[in-house]
């Protein structure tokens, strides 16, 4: 395998864990735009262990997600008591403080990012990203799974019916931290460094993006979202050049620079967030569609068995 | 001295993010809508004003124009992108089930209109920072011992004129009046007549109005622009805004003034890479603690947060 | 042998909203295994007594008592284990889930600890929990929508649906707020037997309801509610004769014209 496809995979591997990461808290309802904190403090977690104490891989990366749940989970009860843009207003605010004590931390490398010794290949972030999605089915067809759901869909009944909707909550919460501390770990050992400066907002807003253009009412969603992302630069290098030499006519590039490709790729994932919030909210893959798509297998033998009854 | 020159630039600075966090309270406060393109519609008209005086109008035959028509379109068509943005967020908006996220919606659309935005201009103009010069760049007063730069003085009469005037409107005019019964209870208000269709949109320009003057007064004042500019500002109008209180004019007002005032306060004493854990830091402990922030919680639709 | 006490007992309940008096002084008992409803014009406060038994709101003074035990300062989210189930008036059926889906919801109370919260429910072959889910709707005539999200079905079926999730909690004492409404006429009788039916099974039932054909049939007691206070307390089969009950659905009116009214409630 080639290297550009090796890292592609990476890539892959880790966006599909940080869509799952963010997909737990906000199938039950709370948005969660400050991922890229969590993902920093377990890409620190892991690289600090292996550059400050030469820990192995299989030391770090559990440390990571042990820490970074941790984190989640005392940060859980101050942050899900406030809602709405409140929540959201919270969670954007955690990543940033994240970011900024990092910044400051001399002992994490600050500005100049931390250097990480001990390396995984490709295969090592793709299995993992496996047994995560293989989680996420697990949970979601669990009844902790339906009961996240419902609380999304409405809390006061979930309550009345007998659910800690605070406790599945924080659960949820602090099993997507650890997640994404486990994107983090993997994000450190795969490309030997880290700096603060890539666990920026903006990794926050897409990875939030495409798990809500995914879907959020199926485990499928999420791994939808996530290959679309990734996947989508690669499609540009296809389609772009063709598009540049007819808008580099039209635009008549002004400035010093032409910015990097890169861009268009999040021109269409904003152009598509917003279709998808003016007709279809809740994501490409909707529970509808899964019902459909499997009762349509079921429905020809219910017919059979009620003429017989 | 040195303290009291900070103290002047930090509240010069304040000005800045007192517009651009009014933008984000009134939208709040009136549409209980969190509107995250607003920083971009401000790095829009920063950078528009640059670009059409360095530039002109693109896919036009217009060339290079004076700092003051430059002026003039950035902030038309920073109120053009506002009301379009309102058009593909705002109008499209179904409450069907009132579930948890519902409420989100119109905000995960403006984020896919920041990320068009910017990175529009970015595929247009780059990512390098930019010189611009307007009027009186460079002119100063000296006020017993500390200088303050005229356009920044300027600048902040204009901005706390801008706010008593955008208050007198809320209180006093048949507008106004309409914005408030639609920030109390936009049943009620559509039951009494009060035609949302129209108002709504009005919001989305004052937006506009507000976020290109921010932008195109940063430009005037720091001469300076770049893509990136909306990001910080953002963070720190936002962080206003909740200080003070969201939906709140003059809490945005203080709040924006505190944050300009921490920031420069924290550079002074503890360098520059800690402004962003003090007032991110700041923000959370206050949404932690006091999330109705200095003057309270305004007219948020109740019930849905 | 002493007597059971009476399953449900509001005692002296008052409740006020910033200022404005929703129940006032309201005492009424259920006893095990009785079928009654709880009546009165719109406004009249029922639905608050409903989301004050089930814990939705706290009363400002008197007690709830469930089987003798005082349950008013219990947390809403228990009170499902204690025995008691309820529907909605605006039906609260969770839109994005399937129907199968959302009366599983309603097992959670008897399905509460960790072990059954991490069992998948239908991963590999069936869990007995969505064999009894499918089963109830069965015997509801829903077999057919199971698989199908609530969101894009009728407003009779949901309505349905919402007394299925509630019985599927088993609950001892079973809180029905307008289950007919919206329902035809053969809708309203085949839910009618069938509550009936569910009332044989010993569940107590406690009905708030405006279709005064279904209360007659289903209920032999009835409360009537008016501005917040009980005004009757007694048998169906008097109701109509009540002064005070008619006043208040009326107004001082002649008799001929109230039972003709009480005959038809839903002739305009």
């Amino acid at each position: 395998m080639s290297g550009y496809w090796s890292g592609i995979l990476t890539i892959l591997a880790l966006n599909v864990i940080m869509a799952y990461a963010i997909f737990l808290p906000v199938a039950t309802g709370q948005l969660n735009l400050g991922g890229a904190g969590f993902q920093a403090v377990g890409a620190y977690g892991a690289a600090y262990l292996s550059a400050k104490y030469g820990f192995a891989v299989w030391v770090t990366i559990p440390f990571a997600m042990i820490l970074t749940a941790f984190v989640s989970f005392i940060l859980a009860f101050p942050l899900l008591r406030t809602k709405g843009v409140y929540l959201v207003l919270a969670t954007f605010a955690f990543a940033e403080v994240v970011g900024g004590a990092i910044l400051n931390t001399d002992a994490l490398g600050g500005p100049m990012g931390l250097s990480v010794p001990a390396f995984v290949e490709y295969p090592v972030p793709l299995a993992s990203a496996v047994l995560v999605t293989l989680f996420a089915f697990y949970l979601m067809a669990t009844r902790f799974g339906l009961v996240m759901r419902a609380a999304h869909d409405d809390d006061v009944v979930t309550d009345l019916m007998g659910v800690n909707v605070r406790g599945i909550r924080v659960a949820a919460f602090t099993i997507g931290g650890a997640l994404a501390g486990l994107a983090g770990a993997l994000y450190a050992h795969s490309f030997s460094f880290v700096e603060i400066q890539s666990f920026n907002a903006w990794i926050s807003i897409y990875v939030l993006l495409y798990v809500l253009l995914g879907g959020t009412q199926t485990a499928w969603g999420p791994l939808a979202g996530a290959v679309f992302f990734t996947m989508l630069p690669e499609a540009l290098r296809v389609v772009l050049p063709a598009l540049k030499g007819w808008l580099g006519f039209a635009i008549g590039l002004q400035g010093a620079n032409t910015a990097p490709d890169e861009s268009w790729r999040f021109v269409i994932l904003g152009v598509l967030t917003v279709l998808m919030m003016m007709f279809r909210p809740e994501g490409l893959i909707t529970r509808t569609m899964i019902e459909r798509l499997s009762f349509r297998k079921r429905r020809p033998q219910l017919e059979a068995v009620d003429v017989a009854a | 001295m040195l303290f009291l020159q900070q103290v002047s630039n930090g509240i010069m600075l304040g000005s800045v993010y007192v517009t651009v966090a009014v933008a984000f309270t009134l939208t709040i406060g009136v549409l209980n809508f969190l509107n995250f393109t607003i920083p971009t519609l401000f790095m829009l008209a920063g950078m528009l004003v640059w670009a059409f005086s360095a530039w002109g109008i693109p896919f036009t035959p217009i060339g290079p124009m004076p700092w003051q028509a430059a002026l003039v379109g950035a902030i038309a068509v920073t109120v053009v992108a506002s009301l379009l943005v309102e058009r593909f967020t705002f109008r499209f908006l179904k409450t069907k089930y009132g579930d948890s996220t519902e409420h989100a919606i119109p905000l995960v659309s403006s984020l896919g209109f920041l990320l068009i935005i910017e990175n529009l201009i970015r595929i247009g103009y780059g990512t390098d920072t930019q010189r611009f010069s307007g009027p009186q760049a460079d002119m100063s007063v000296n006020i017993g011992g500390i200088f303050l730069r005229v356009p920044q003085v300027v600048s902040l009469v204009i901005v706390l004129g801008i706010v008593a005037g955008l208050n007198w409107i809320l209180r006093h005019s048949r507008i106004g009046r309409g914005l408030r019964a639609i920030a109390e209870n936009p049943d009620a208000a559509n039951i009494l007549g009060v035609r949302a269709n129209k108002l709504v949109p009005v919001v989305f320009m004052l937006t506009g109005l507000l976020c290109g003057l921010a932008g195109v007064l940063f430009a005037i004042n720091y001469g300076e622009v770049s893509p990136q500019i909306g990001d910080d500002i953002g963070s720190k109008a936002i962080a206003g805004m909740v200080l003070g209180g969201l939906g709140s004019i003059w809490g945005a007002v203080i709040g924006g003034l505190i944050i300009g005032l921490t920031e420069m306060l924290t550079i002074h004493f503890f360098g520059a890479d800690t402004v962003q854990v003090a007032v991110w830091g700041l923000l959370l402990l206050s949404l932690f603690l006091r999330p109705q922030g200095l003057f309270g919680h305004h007219s948020i639709g109740k019930g849905k947060l | 042998m002493t007597a059971q006490p009476p399953l449900l007992s509001l005692r002296n309940i008052s409740k006020s909203f910033g200022g404005l008096s929703v129940i006032s002084d309201v005492s009424f008992d259920v006893a095990t295994g009785k079928r009654m409803a709880l009546i009165g014009p719109n406004g009249a406060g029922k639905t608050t007594v409903f989301n004050l038994v089930s814990g939705f709101y706290q009363p400002d003074k008197g007690e709830i008592l469930l089987q003798g035990n005082a349950i008013q300062l219990v947390p809403s989210r228990r009170r499902i284990g204690l025995g008691m189930a309820r529907s909605f008036q605006n039906i609260r059926l969770m839109p994005h889930l399937s129907v199968v889906e959302n009366v599983m919801l309603g097992q959670q109370a008897r399905a509460g600890g960790v072990i059954e919260m991490l069992t998948p429910l239908s991963f590999f072959g069936r869990s007995h929990w969505r064999d009894e889910a499918e089963s109830l709707l069965r015997d509801m005539g829903l077999q057919t929508y199971r698989g199908e999200v609530v969101a894009s079905l009728p407003y009779g079926i949901r309505k349905k649906i919402e007394v299925v999730r509630a019985l599927v909690a088993r609950p001892k004492l079973l809180l029905l707020d307008e289950p007919a409404a919206g329902l035809n006429a053969a809708e309203t009788e085949s839910l009618t037997s069938f509550l009936e039916h569910i009332s044989g099974t010993g569940v107590t039932l406690l009905v708030v309801e405006h279709d005064m054909g279904m209360v007659r049939r289903l209920c032999d007691h009835v409360v009537v509610l008016n501005f917040g206070r009980k005004i009757y307390d007694g048998l169906t089969a008097d109701v109509q004769n009540d002064s005070l009950v008619l006043e208040a659905y009326l107004g001082p009116r002649d008799k001929a014209a109230s039972t003709a009214r009480e005959a038809n409630p839903h002739a305009a």
